[in-house]
């Protein structure tokens, strides 16, 4: 059974496995080696440190409030997450399952607003933002939800295509059986589409999550002190002084890793909906 | 994840209001029945209205800057700025490295992509079966996406300075590694790096991709006798097309639009091999406080990406194979 | 209908999703008692900075019943992100602490506070100040924007060992003799000088000191001279102790400012000039901790023996902090009150006895001079001159270091190619005159 349905035969897979994580675990290697140097050794280049040091693990808690901004950016990411999988789910079913005029336009526009750089909305989105602040009486700048609506609205439109992609590819009989079955739409939606797009989802619900978590551009202007996302917090450690002492550079790459750590943390949690085979989703 | 300030624990809510603002309108549809498609078209509206407001009208707002003379002298009453039509347009085309900056910017994300790629197929081809430890390797193919791009960049510029890592390496195999971040060698730099923290992208989709196929088909694939190259070549790959497909287009647009990773892997002003378009609009706008002109670049080299995007988005099939019409 | 309800059913989840979710933030200027200051994040005294902030508040709550509350930046283009936005939209920080450098260029956006003589009464009065300091805070002593809070001028650090072992007294004071002090320090694997060229900032400030010794300030009555034989000079002399004296490491082509420091402190270079006093956190926890000296950077410009005809001794650029006002701000009484807290002497000291930069308190720099370990930073911020002021400076300054950046490759291949140098140098003219042309 498990022969059927290997996609390479075992030695490849070995080999394959082994070049993918050398190419991933030499430069992230190197940063771990980095973060118990000290920071003079990783600016002249030194690759094994003379004396290892975990004092920078430490440090980095009180050298900036990266408590504080990673919750945000849990906060913030998280929220964009689970938002923008929910919303795009149901934007791709429909787009998918119904036809109505401009749908190609409404996906095609949907992928075009992908390729407007960030640094050009910068601007307008924060007068934008305040306008409505000023004008409506509410906190907008240095709020968290504005930050959540601005990378929802980014995240939207390739979430939903990641949708679309996914949910063209299931079977149709599935949900005519479904319906033969008496079901209305929102319960083919719920009971069939959904659990069996979750591979899908968990990709776009990931990729919008890191959308928020490594922002920098729309967080470093749009926070304040207390809604500052670890990216923004983390920066910090990239500032040098002029002409002066050398940016804290083990600091950083401590810093870096323990950031990553949550999202690889979250990904090791949830891969396990990422599971193969449409037939064993259990419709039939 | 604890959250340790009370004052952010009604946040959350908002995720969940959200999505019940947009899972109500459902019901209504119910009576209509699937076919119907007025009403579901609404269920589009959330969506819609923050694009608007956060998409659609900052890049309107942004158009009309780019017709305006706007610096730091006139920035702080911007809409008396003087109107210059399409003077920064011209400005942009003819006086400034735009035209080389967007052909740096292009090839240097097509080449990545297409570096990326294979990289990413192969990842997900490996980690599709369970194996133990699949779950732990899944997730450290993660790593070089999740890391800050500032990070990246600050440790790749570590690794190829003239005496950093790469060339310390490269110098036991007899090689002379030479000049990396500057030159005509930092194009390359920048594809690998770009490439490097590029392909988690690809590897998520098509991991995403494979989970979709039936199981039946490999049943049909080994019942035909067919070896591991075959069925990869003519089951999975063909397969696996439109996930790729789709991770290929986004990586090149995060590519073309990369800020953070060039500006940090080789600083400011750019050298000339490697003078990317977003550092030339940033420079532009945040350094030199031309914003006119800078969003005039922008908008430039928008167009010039949407016209390929949207060719290419004609070519592709945006129906499911039945649509329940 | 369906589709209105649909609609509503939306609006109605967005309404109220958005005040819960908007009571979770700062309530900031709610009473106009509170004042923002943005300053950049003290990467080397991170808890000392929060509790300079902290005492700072305290202090301005007992004297004048306001709370004041610091935001950081991580980096220059961070802070002017920030200004822009705050511009555009009338809200943000009420005082902002601006890089010298950049004081032009706030000073060109009318965005911020031009003091008037009763305005620099509250703040202690001019007099409070040292007049070097106040170099770069306006176009003329009638408008200015910028009040001087901190000075980091720049000085060059020598290693003390090197040089006794090759016999040499004292560093030079000119620029030629710097290279020939430099030629004779370098061998067995160490080099004269450690120079960052791949910096983004550090080139310029060569480039300027040397031509403005040989009596060429970069800019003058609008007009740019970046092509001016005195400044072709010095690109060739600031290029050519890489590429033909071979007295900076090969690598330095690469090197960030970091990077140099580290070669200097690994004892691999003898001088390391255009460091400021803040060097000394990372150089005293380096292998030359106790055998290094700073002095004052050469005041004569390359090819002269002594100070030409309209040339200036500068020893570095007028480096350090000011403080601005926002035209927006509806607490600029507050401010000024707040500066003039931050300026006395008592505060500057504490400020200087944390941070180890040095004060713009005339009295204080007074008492300080008598500091033999100061003696040439005190030396090199009196003989600061402050770069052109004019609008389109910042460009200016990015065409300086676009011609280093662009010589990288030839200068790696061992060369100063002066066709391409001159190329170079015509562009940056061009760019840099096209920039100055646009002040208004």
């Amino acid at each position: 059974m498990n022969s059927v349905l290997r996609l390479l035969p075992r030695p490849l897979q070995i080999g394959l496995t082994v070049i993918l994580l050398t190419i991933v675990g030499a430069p992230v290697g190197y940063v771990f080696l980095a973060s118990v140097n000290t920071d003079l050794a990783v600016a002249a280049g030194e690759f094994w440190p003379e004396r290892v040091s975990v004092g920078n693990y430490v440090r980095i808690w009180s050298t900036v409030p990266l408590g504080r901004g990673l919750a945000n950016s849990l906060l913030v990411a998280g929220t964009v997450a689970v938002t923008c999988a929910a919303v795009a789910v149901f934007s791709a079913y429909v787009l998918v399952r119904h036809r109505f005029r401009g749908r190609r336009t409404v996906l095609r526009a949907l992928l075009g607003m992908q390729s407007i750089p960030g640094t050009l909305l910068l601007l307008p989105v924060f007068v934008l933002f305040a306008t409505i602040g000023n004008s409506l009486g509410v906190p907008t700048i240095g709020t968290r939800w504005s930050l959540v609506v601005t990378y929802l609205t980014f995240g939207l439109p390739f979430s939903t295509w990641i949708m679309v992609t996914y949910l063209r590819e299931l079977p149709g009989e599935l949900i005519e059986a479904a319906r033969v079955d008496g079901a209305g739409s929102w319960q083919i939606l719920v009971r069939v589409v959904i659990p069996l797009s979750w591979p899908g989802l968990v990709v776009a619900a990931i990729f919008s999550f890191l959308l928020g978590w490594n922002d920098v551009l729309f967080a470093s202007v749009m926070t304040d002190v207390d809604t500052r996302t670890a990216a923004v917090v983390l920066q910090v450690f990239g500032a040098a002084q002029e002409g002066g002492a050398i940016p804290p550079y083990g600091q950083m790459m401590a810093a870096a890793l323990v950031c990553a750590a949550p999202v690889v943390a979250l990904y090791l949690a949830f891969q396990r909906y990422i599971v193969g085979g449409l037939t064993a989703g259990g419709v039939k | 994840m604890t959250v340790t300030d009370p004052a952010t624990a009604d946040a959350p809510g908002t995720g969940d209001a959200r999505r019940a603002g947009v899972a109500r309108p459902s019901p209504p549809r119910r009576r209509r029945g699937a076919t119907a498609g007025g009403a579901a078209v609404w269920l589009l509206a959330p969506g819609g209205l923050l694009t608007l407001t956060v998409i659609v009208v900052p890049f309107v707002v942004a158009l009309v800057m780019s017709l305006l003379d706007l610096d730091q002298y006139t920035f702080r009453q911007w809409l008396s700025a003087p109107f210059v039509g399409a003077g920064n347009y011209v400005e942009a085309v003819g006086r400034t490295s735009l035209p080389h900056a967007i052909w740096v910017s292009g090839s240097a994300a097509v080449i990545a992509t297409l570096l990326a790629l294979p990289l990413g197929v192969a990842a997900a081809l490996t980690t599709h079966r369970p194996f133990r430890g699949r779950s732990l390797v899944r997730s450290l193919y993660l790593i070089p996406y999740v890391l800050p791009a500032f990070v990246v960049g600050t440790i790749w510029r570590i690794i190829l300075q003239p005496d950093g890592v790469a060339n310390q390496g490269l110098a036991t195999l007899g090689i002379a590694g030479g000049l990396w971040l500057n030159g005509p060698k930092s194009y390359l730099a920048l594809i690998v790096v770009q490439a490097w923290s590029g392909w988690p992208l690809v590897y998520l989709l098509a991991l995403a991709g494979l989970q979709g196929i039936d199981d039946s088909l490999h049943e049909a694939a080994a019942l035909d006798g067919a070896q591991w190259q075959a069925k990869l070549r003519h089951v999975v790959l063909p397969l696996l097309r439109p996930p790729v497909a789709l991770a290929a287009i986004i990586s090149l647009l995060h590519m073309v639009n990369s800020f953070t990773l060039p500006f940090v892997l080789f600083g400011v002003p750019s050298p000339h091999d490697v003078e990317v378009l977003p550092v030339l609009t940033y420079v532009e706008s945040f350094q030199n406080l031309r914003f006119g002109l800078s969003a005039a670049m922008a908008v430039i080299s928008l167009v010039l990406i949407l016209v390929p995007l949207l060719v290419y988005l004609r070519t592709v099939r945006l129906d499911a194979p039945e649509a329940a019409a | 209908m369906n589709a209105t309800r649909a609609l509503l059913a939306a609006a109605l989840a967005l309404t109220v999703a958005i005040p819960v979710t908007a009571c979770d933030t700062g309530s900031s200027a709610e009473d106009g008692r509170t004042l923002n200051v943005l300053i950049a994040a003290n990467t080397i005294y991170p808890t000392e900075q929060k509790r300079w902030f902290a005492d700072v508040s305290a202090k301005f709550q007992q004297q004048a019943g306001a709370k004041v509350t610091f935001e950081t930046f991580a980096s220059p283009t961070d802070e002017l992100t920030k200004i822009q936005t705050s511009m555009l939209s009338g809200q943000g920080p009420d005082i902002y602490a601006l890089g010298t450098t950049f004081t032009p260029t706030a000073y060109s956006t009318g965005a911020f506070v031009d003091l008037t003589a009763d305005q620099w009464t509250k703040i202690g009065g001019r007099d409070r100040f040292l007049p070097a300091t106040l170099g770069i805070s306006g176009p003329d002593a009638t408008h200015e924007v910028g009040i001087p809070f901190s000075s980091r001028p720049f000085v060059m650090a020598y290693n003390k060992e090197l040089l006794a072992a090759a016999g040499i007294d004292k560093p030079a004071s000119t620029w030629d003799g710097l290279r020939q002090q430099a030629r004779q320090l370098t061998g067995a694997g160490r080099y004269g000088l450690a120079v960052a060229y791949g910096d983004g900032f550090d080139p310029w400030k060569f480039i300027w000191a040397m031509s403005i010794q040989a009596g060429n300030p970069l800019v003058s009555d609008g007009k740019a001279r970046l092509t001016d034989p005195v400044t072709v000079k010095a690109y060739q002399t600031y290029l050519g102790w890489l590429a033909t004296d071979k007295v900076v490491d090969p690598a330095a082509t690469g090197w960030k400012n970091a990077q140099a420091i580290a070669a200097f402190g690994a004892g691999k270079a003898a001088f390391l000039p255009m460091v400021s006093a803040t060097s000394k956190v990372t150089l005293d926890k380096s292998a030359v901790a106790g055998k290094y000296g700073y002095a004052v950077m050469p005041t004569v410009p390359p090819g002269a023996t002594s100070l030409p005809p309209g040339g200036v001794g500068a020893t570095s650029i007028l480096s350090g902090d000011n403080l601005v006002i926002a035209k927006y701000s509806k607490n600029q009484d507050l401010a000024l009150r707040l500066v003039n807290m931050l300026t006395t002497a008592e505060s500057q000291e504490a400020y200087y006895r944390t941070f180890g930069e040095l004060p713009t308190n005339a009295e204080l720099a007074n008492r300080l001079v008598a500091d033999p370990a100061l003696a040439a930073i005190v030396d090199s911020a009196s003989k600061a001159h402050g770069t052109p002021f004019h609008g389109g400076w910042s460009k200016v300054q990015l065409a300086l270091v676009n011609v280093v950046v662009q010589s990288v490759p030839n200068l790696a291949a061992g060369k100063v190619d002066d066709t391409s140098l001159n190329a170079l140098l015509t562009q940056a003219q061009s760019e840099a005159q096209a920039a100055l042309d646009k002040a208004k």
